[in-house]
């Protein structure tokens, strides 16, 4: 699972693959911005068939808590 | 047919490399066929970024400059706008306004809006951030009554209109308003001279009418849209609240086609010819096989959904639309279902060109186009068969092919969904040109098909099995021996019983022929009869339907029948070819394979016979030939 939210991320912000790891954050990204947020949540809702509310979104600034925001939603 | 993640990597990598060699078609059509596929964020992404990088001079798109003004964030259409707009063969060069400052925008001279030099203007704004009188403040202004509203923004937008004429000569497209999802008034709101929905219908009706009044405004049916999507699918509150982007982000494709609608309308890009296919496009059925009463075409289902689409066609007719037909179909055949069958919409007269023959599809439309001088990117190519349209695509990538889904009821969506024939005016002469179209003298020299077609021929990717008829393919044989009429050497019907007998004679070869291809499974679509006689092996059936006709899978039946013929040490592989007013396209079958013709009768049948050598008949080299043999019967 983590290697394919790397690759969506690597896609969508528009970096190469191994520019993501676990450090990778909105605040250490160039192109992580407000708009690519939006188009990442919505690409990873899209990819794992989930939903986020906003609360999860703002939460959701680095590649770690993605991860963990994907694990707690995938189990239930 | 669901694609595998190497598929999808293939057709990227396959995208990036003709983008990069600047092949634009070949890169357009691959860009199409991944969004068929998936049209996610992450692909409409992953194909942007590739345009960013593509090599514009050599890929020469049609240039167009379009700026987007809007009270929310449409900085989120960039992407699936850029996609879309390529997919017509235009390089959008795109201008945001600041955030809400539509107004300003237009209205100051030196704005960064005019400074971008435009082509196409759009403005993009929710009703309900223009005029929240008939929206979240409607409750508010319920007691002072809605006449300044109205008259307010009739004013305002004829305001806007004359200080972006004084600015700029570009076409402006404006969003006209949804009605709100929910009124305040509930069900009272239609029982009222006041309510929400009226409101808003009063006010894109001004709309409207004040873009009718001058040229080059235009408003975009964005209420109609939403419409046809569901307003609770279409509107995202969550990320309304959270980012000002009220627009559900799988909905922008949607936005963005009917955006790239005008953009080819202005680029002179609207398809002005539909080509189509008749058989299971017309109508149900093969006419070829099911005879003039065979077809499905009438008030039942599934004729009735045939007859919706032939209505469908006869409006693009009206509105100037040219008709033409390319169908693999013999034209007697044809003639008998336009004189003869009643509830047939469509007329002779309606098509400016017909083209009935036995030749790959593109050479038609090549010749189509000739005839009534337009170019082949004009052209809308429609047919059943996903081999067909693959095939016109490897020849001229120019042309928009729609590949029908199974079901008929859907024929119609498919073909008008992307407004491929919209234009930007209707003349008198629109809806005249059917008869105005000119005639060539010479039609422009065919370029040398073989090699491309060798090359179309691989790209289908086909498996032919050949196998002993067997208890469970005996119903499907007999009834491929009752049905096939058009590619049937002596069209001999046979029950199942009949075959079951020759099925136990040792000296008797029957074979199935199965096709798959890159398309899926066609099953069972060949059948050879053949018995040992002397000092030959006797053809007695030979047929294909007419679905898998023109692959070159006859070669690979006979060049079986030929090593079966060498195993056993005859000296002959001998053929009949018994001619009807159906079986055309076989006729010339053994000549092809260079068989001598050892005798005509005065029926007109023929028999044939090829001297088996020590050698093997050559096989297509585009096909998989797998020959599933059981213990042959003979000693």
């Amino acid at each position: 699972m983590e290697e394919h939210v790397k690759q969506l991320m690597a896609d969508i912000l528009n970096v190469d693959l191994d520019v993501i790891d676990g450090s990778t954050s909105k605040d250490n990204t160039a192109s992580w911005d407000s708009l690519s947020h939006i188009n990442l949540i919505v690409a990873l809702e899209q990819e794992f068939q989930v939903s986020f509310d906003v609360s999860e979104i703002e939460s959701m600034m680095s590649y770690s808590d993605i991860v963990g925001a994907l694990e707690r939603k995938l189990q239930n | 047919m669901s694609s595998s993640a190497a598929d999808v990597a293939a057709i990227r990598a396959s995208f990036v490399s003709s983008l990069q060699g600047g092949e634009r078609f070949l890169a357009i059509n691959f860009a199409r066929r991944l969004l068929e596929i998936d049209s996610s964020l992450r692909q409409l992404t992953f194909i942007s970024s590739q345009l960013e990088k593509a090599p514009h001079v050599k890929l020469a798109l049609k240039p167009l400059r379009v700026a987007l003004l809007s009270s929310f964030s449409i900085e989120f259409l960039r992407d699936p706008l850029m996609v879309y707009t390529f997919l017509s063969g235009i390089r959008l060069h795109l201008y945001f306004s600041g955030f809400g400052q539509f107004q300003q925008e237009i209205r100051n001279p030196a704005s960064g809006l005019y400074g971008f030099s435009p082509d196409v203007v759009i403005l993009a704004v929710e009703g309900s951030d223009w005029i929240p009188g008939a929206y979240h403040e409607y409750s508010e202004q319920l007691a002072d009554g809605f006449d300044t509203v109205l008259s307010g923004f009739r004013d305002e937008f004829q305001n806007l209109m004359q200080a972006f004429r004084g600015n700029c000569k570009a076409s402006l497209l404006v969003n006209n308003f949804v009605p709100p999802v929910w009124k305040k008034l509930g069900i009272l709101d239609n029982q009222s001279t006041v309510g929400q929905a009226h409101l808003v219908y009063v006010l894109n009706e001004s709309l409207a009418d004040l873009c009718r009044q001058h040229p080059g405004f235009f408003t975009v049916d964005y209420a109609g849209l939403v419409n046809r999507q569901g307003a609770l699918r279409w509107y995202d509150e969550r990320m309304n609240l959270y980012a000002r982007a009220p627009i559900r982000l799988e909905m922008l494709p949607e936005l963005s086609r009917e955006y790239v609608k005008f953009f080819r309308g202005f680029t002179g890009q609207t398809k002005k010819c539909l080509v189509l296919d008749l058989d299971n496009t017309l109508w149900g059925g093969v006419v070829g096989e099911d005879g003039l009463a065979g077809i499905q075409l009438g008030p039942v289902y599934p004729g009735s959904a045939y007859l919706a689409f032939q209505s469908a066609i006869l409006d693009l007719h009206k509105r100037g639309v040219l008709l033409a037909v390319a169908s693999k179909n013999n034209a007697t055949d044809v003639d008998e279902v336009f004189a003869r069958h009643d509830r047939m919409l469509l007329k002779r007269e309606h098509f400016v060109s017909m083209e009935l023959n036995w030749r790959p599809k593109s050479e038609s439309l090549q010749k189509i186009a000739n005839e009534i001088n337009i170019g082949l990117e004009h052209m809308v190519f429609v047919d059943d068969n996903p081999a067909e349209c693959e095939e016109v695509l490897r020849r001229f990538p120019m042309v928009t092919t729609i590949t029908l889904p199974k079901q008929p009821e859907k024929f119609v969506p498919e073909l008008l969904q992307d407004g491929l024939f919209d234009g930007l005016a209707l003349s008198s002469e629109d809806r005249r040109r059917g008869e105005l179209y000119k005639q060539r003298e010479k039609a422009e020299a065919l370029r040398n098909s073989s090699g491309s077609l060798e090359a179309f021929y691989h790209s289908l990717e086909m498996e032919v099995t050949l196998a002993p008829v067997k208890r469970a393919s005996l119903a499907r044989s007999a009834q491929l021996t009752q049905k096939t009429n058009q590619f049937n050497a002596t069209t001999l019907r046979y029950a199942e019983a009949d075959l079951a007998d020759r099925m136990q004679h040792s000296d008797w070869l029957l074979t199935t022929v199965t096709v798959r291809d890159r398309f899926g499974d066609n099953g069972i679509v060949g059948l050879t009869a053949a018995y040992f006689a002397s000092d030959a092996l006797e053809i007695d059936t030979f047929l294909l339907s007419c679905r898998v006709i023109g692959r070159g899978i006859e070669t690979a039946m006979l060049g079986y029948l030929y090593k079966r013929a060498s195993q056993r040490g005859v000296r002959f592989l001998c053929g009949r070819i018994i001619p009807t007013p159906k079986n055309i396209p076989v006729r010339d079958l053994f000549e092809r394979h260079g068989f001598e013709r050892v005798s005509e009768a005065e029926d007109g049948a023929t028999a044939w016979a090829l001297q088996i050598q020590s050698n093997e008949l050559a096989m297509p080299a585009w096909m998989k030939i797998q020959i599933d043999e059981e213990v042959p019967a003979e000693s």
